[in-house]
C-alpha cells in the first residue's frame, strides 16, 4: 500500500532533521536549524497526506475508516501529533532547542510502526470499534500524549540546560532559552496534555459503557490511564499550591510520560486486556 | 484543662486534612496501589494465579484483598480519604476565595503602577476630563464592569474580567465528589448481570454476577434471531440480535441489539456481549444388519428416549457436540439399554469417512467408538443441529448521569482554572505639565503572560483611539 511507503520514507526525513538539528546544537550554526525546520515542516505535510491517502484507501477496501483503529495506525498519528505540536511550538517561540529531542522522539515512533511485527495492513474495524466514538477517543488521547511528549522533550531540555555555566563556551547550551521559559513552557504542555488525558478517558468511558455496559471497570489499560491522571495531577497540585519549580517539576514530567508510555505500550505488550485490538 | 486540649486536637486533625501534603501523600499512594492492581491478576483471572501460592502466601492476599484489590476495603478508604481531603481543603479556601471573588473595585491603587514600563504611558494633548471620558467609554465596550474615581487632577479607572476564575478550581472538586457519588449510587443500587437466550427461546429472569443469583425482569425477552455478518477477510463485521420484550405475554417493543448500541427496556439496559452455539436436535440414522428394511431415520433431541425400532431396546441420546476433542468434527454419545445385559456407550461420529482415512482402523472399533457396538444395528450421525445463542449484558445502573454529569463539570471546571484568569486593569489619566498623561497598568491571578497581551492591546487601542481623532500624542 503506498500509504504506509511514503510513511517509511517519512521517517528517514525526520531522521534527516533530527540529524540537522543535532548539528545545529553542537556546530552552533543557525544555517542547519533552518534546514532542519524547512524539512520537517515538508515532511509534516507529506505525513499528513499519507494519513488521507490511507483513509482514502480504506474505502476502496470497502471498509471505510479513519486511519486511527489498529496499533500501526496509532503510532503513525502520535508521531504525526507530536511533530505538529512541535511545529507550532518553534514558530511561536522562535526557538529550535527542543527540536532535536522531538524529532528523535518522532523517528523512533515511526521507526517502531515500520518494523515487521507492527501490521501495516489497513484492517476492517471489528464491532466493538464501530462506534463513534473512536475518532474523539483516539484523537484525545494521541494529541494529549504528544503533548505530553513535548513537555518530557522541554523538561529533558532543562535538565541539560541545568548543567551550563558561563565558563563554558558550547553553543549547544546557549542556543537553548533560558530556564524560565522551558519551565512555563513544559507547564503550559503537562496542562494541555492533562486536559486531553481527562477528556480520553471521559471519552473512553462513555464508549465502554455504551459497548461493554460498564463505564469503569479496572482494565489494565483503564488502570493505567488513571495512574497517568494521578501523576499528572500531582504535577499540576505541587505546582499550583505548593509552588514547585524547576528541578522538581522536570523530574516529575520525565516520570509522568512514562507512564503514558507504560499506557501505551507497555500495557498492550506486558498485560493483558480489552484493548488488546490496539496491539 | 479537657476543653482546649480537645479544641487543639480536632483542630489539628482538621489542619492534617486541610493539608496539601496528605493531598499529594494520597494521591501518590493511590497511583502506587493501583499499579499494584494491574501486575496482580484480579477477579477471575486470579484464580488460576493463586493456586500457584503457598497457604501462607494465600492467606496474606486474601487478607489484604489482593485478588480484588479495587474494591477491597482499604482501597476504598483511601479514596473515601482523599474525598474528605478535598472537601475539608475546599472548605477551608472558600471565604478567601469569597473574600477575592467579592471584593470591591478599587480604582485608585497606585502599587500596580509601580515599576510600570515605559512603553506602557503616552501623553495626549487633551485634558484630564475629555480623556478620561473617552477612556471610560473604551473600557466599558470592553469590559463589563469598570469603577471610576476622578478628581480635577487624577481620573482613575478600573476595567476587570475573568471573577469568576476563581471557582474554577472548587468545579472539579465538586465533579470528583459527583463522579465518586455516582459510582456508589452504581454499586448500591444498581446491578450487573447476564443471561444467553436461545434462538426462538424466551426468557424471564437474569442472572446477577456478584453473587451469582437469578432474578425476575418483570417482563420476558425472546430472542428472535441471532447473526454474525463476517469481512471478507473473515473477521467479525457485526453481531446482531433480534429482540422481542413482552410484558404478560403481549409484545411491547422489538429491537435490534448491536455492538455500540445497546436497548434499554424498562430501566434495564441490555448489551451484546457475546454468543454461542449447542447442539440441539440430533439426526440419527439406523441400519439394522442382514435386513431388507434398509436405514431408517430418526429425529431426536438431546437427552431424549425412544424404543430402536425392530427391537425391545431403549436408546438415548446422552450427549452431543460439535466437534469432538477439537478435531474429530460432530458427534453424538448413544447410550442403548437392552432388555436384558448391561447398557452400553458409543460416539457416533458424522465425519466417519475422514475418521477412518486419519485414525488407525483399531481404534474405531473401540467398543466406545465403534458404531456397530450394538449388534446388529449399526448407527450413523446424519446431521447435528445448532442452535445458536446470544449473550446479553443486562445492567441497571442509577448512578451513571451522575457520572457524566461530574465529567461535564471537571472539564467545565478545568476550562475555568486553566483558561481563564482573573485580569484587573488599572488606567491612570493624570495631568503632566500642559500635557495629559495615560498609563495602563494590570495584575492577575495566574497566566502573566495573557495578562501582558491584553495590557499591550489595550494600550495600542487607547494610543490609536486618541491618534484617529487627530490629536497629538
Amino acid at each position: 500500500m503506498i500509504n504506509s511507503v511514503i510513511l517509511s520514507y517519512i521517517t528517514f526525513v525526520y531522521f534527516a532533521s533530527f540529524m540537522l538539528y543535532l548539528l545545529m546544537m553542537v556546530m552552533g550554526k543557525e544555517v542547519f536549524g533552518r534546514l532542519a525546520s524547512i524539512l520537517t515542516v515538508g515532511a509534516l505535510i507529506a505525513h499528513t497526506f499519507a494519513i488521507i491517502l490511507r483513509w482514502i484507501e480504506s474505502y476502496r477496501f470497502d471498509m471505510g475508516h479513519a486511519p486511527l483503529s489498529n496499533f500501526y495506525e496509532s503510532l503513525i498519528f502520535f508521531a504525526w501529533a507530536l511533530v505538529l505540536l512541535y511545529v507550532l511550538i518553534e514558530w511561536r517561540t522562535k526557538n529550535r532547542s527542543i527540536g532535536t529531542f522531538a524529532s528523535l522522539l518522532a523517528v523512533l515512533i515511526m521507526a517502531y510502526a515500520s518494523f515487521g511485527s507492527v501490521d501495516s495492513r489497513i484492517q476492517p474495524l471489528v464491532p466493538v470499534l464501530k462506534s463513534n466514538w473512536l475518532i474523539t477517543h483516539v484523537i484525545t488521547s494521541f494529541i494529549g500524549y504528544a503533548a505530553l511528549g513535548i513537555a518530557f522533550c522541554l523538561s529533558l531540555t532543562y535538565l541539560i540546560k541545568k548543567i551550563d555555566n558561563p565558563k563554558r563556551k558550547s553553543f549547544f547550551l546557549k542556543a537553548i532559552p533560558n530556564l524560565d521559559i522551558l519551565d512555563e513552557l513544559s507547564y503550559q504542555m503537562i496542562i494541555i496534555g492533562f486536559v486531553l488525558l481527562t477528556l480520553c478517558i471521559i471519552t473512553g468511558s462513555v464508549w465502554a459503557h455504551s459497548a461493554w455496559g460498564r463505564y469503569w471497570g479496572w482494565d489494565p489499560k483503564e488502570t493505567w490511564s488513571l495512574i497517568t491522571w494521578l501523576v499528572y495531577a500531582i504535577v499540576l497540585h505541587s505546582r499550583m499550591m505548593r509552588g514547585w519549580r524547576g528541578t522538581k517539576m522536570a523530574i516529575l514530567s520525565i516520570i509522568g510520560f512514562f507512564c503514558v508510555i507504560f499506557t501505551y505500550l507497555g500495557v498492550n505488550f506486558i498485560l493483558s486486556g480489552l484493548h488488546s485490538y490496539a496491539t | 484543662m479537657i476543653k482546649p486540649n480537645n479544641k487543639k486536637g480536632a483542630n489539628s486533625m482538621w489542619n492534617m486534612f486541610s493539608s496539601m501534603k496528605l493531598t499529594l501523600a494520597l494521591l501518590i499512594i493511590l497511583a502506587v496501589t493501583s499499579i499494584f492492581g494491574t501486575l496482580i491478576p484480579q477477579q477471575q483471572e486470579a484464580i488460576r494465579f493463586a493456586q500457584g501460592l503457598s497457604p501462607g502466601q494465600l492467606r496474606f492476599f486474601e487478607l489484604l484483598g489482593l485478588f480484588d484489590l479495587y474494591h477491597s476495603l482499604w482501597f476504598r478508604a483511601i479514596i473515601g480519604l482523599l474525598a474528605l481531603n478535598l472537601i475539608i481543603c475546599s472548605v477551608n479556601r472558600l471565604p478567601t476565595t469569597l473574600k477575592l471573588f467579592q471584593s470591591p473595585p478599587r480604582p485608585d491603587r497606585s502599587k500596580p503602577f509601580e515599576d510600570l514600563p515605559p512603553e506602557r504611558s503616552f501623553l495626549v494633548e487633551e485634558g484630564v476630563k475629555d480623556a478620561g471620558n473617552r477612556v471610560a467609554d473604551f473600557l466599558r465596550k470592553q469590559y463589563r464592569q469598570i469603577a471610576i474615581k476622578s478628581t480635577p487632577e487624577m481620573n482613575y479607572l478600573y476595567a476587570e474580567r475573568g471573577r469568576y476564575s476563581y471557582f474554577g478550581v472548587y468545579l472539579v472538586h465538586f465533579s470528583v465528589l459527583l463522579i465518586l457519588l455516582g459510582g456508589i449510587i452504581g454499586s448500591l443500587f444498581g446491578f450487573n448481570a447476564y443471561v444467553n437466550i436461545l434462538e426462538g427461546d424466551t426468557v424471564d429472569s437474569i442472572v446477577i454476577r456478584k453473587d451469582m443469583t437469578s432474578m425476575k425482569l418483570g417482563f420476558s425477552v425472546l430472542c428472535e434471531k441471532f447473526s454474525v455478518e463476517y469481512y471478507d477477510n473473515g473477521s467479525p463485521k457485526e453481531f446482531r440480535s433480534e429482540l422481542g420484550f413482552f410484558i404478560d405475554g403481549k409484545l411491547a417493543q422489538k429491537s435490534s441489539l448491536l455492538m455500540n448500541q445497546p436497548v434499554t427496556f424498562r430501566g434495564i439496559t441490555f448489551y451484546q456481549s457475546s454468543y454461542g452455539s449447542i447442539p440441539g436436535k440430533v439426526l440419527l440414522g439406523i441400519q439394522k444388519e442382514g435386513s431388507d428394511l434398509g436405514e431408517s431415520i430418526i429425529k431426536v433431541e438431546t437427552g431424549e428416549t425412544f424404543s430402536l425400532p425392530g427391537s425391545e431396546s431403549q436408546i438415548q441420546v446422552v450427549d452431543a457436540v460439535s466437534n469432538l476433542n477439537e478435531v474429530m468434527g460432530p458427534a453424538a454419545l448413544i447410550s442403548v439399554k437392552p432388555k436384558e445385559g448391561e447398557e452400553m456407550r458409543f460416539w457416533v461420529f458424522q465425519d466417519i469417512e475422514r475418521l477412518r482415512k486419519q485414525y488407525p482402523e483399531a481404534m474405531l472399533q473401540a467398543p466406545r467408538m465403534n458404531p456397530s457396538s450394538f449388534k446388529p444395528f449399526t448407527f450413523f450421525l446424519k446431521e447435528l443441529e445448532n442452535r445458536s445463542y446470544t449473550g446479553l449484558q443486562a445492567n441497571k445502573d442509577p448512578g451513571v448521569s451522575l457520572v457524566w454529569l461530574g465529567c461535564f463539570v471537571m472539564v467545565a471546571g478545568f476550562f475555568l482554572t486553566f483558561f481563564t484568569s482573573h485580569r484587573k486593569i488599572w488606567v491612570r489619566i493624570s495631568k503632566s505639565k500642559d500635557e495629559t498623561k495615560i498609563s495602563v497598568a494590570g495584575r492577575t491571578n495566574r497566566n502573566p503572560l495573557a495578562l501582558e497581551k491584553e495590557l499591550d492591546s489595550v494600550t495600542g487601542q487607547l494610543r490609536k483611539l486618541v491618534d484617529r481623532e487627530g490629536k497629538k500624542i
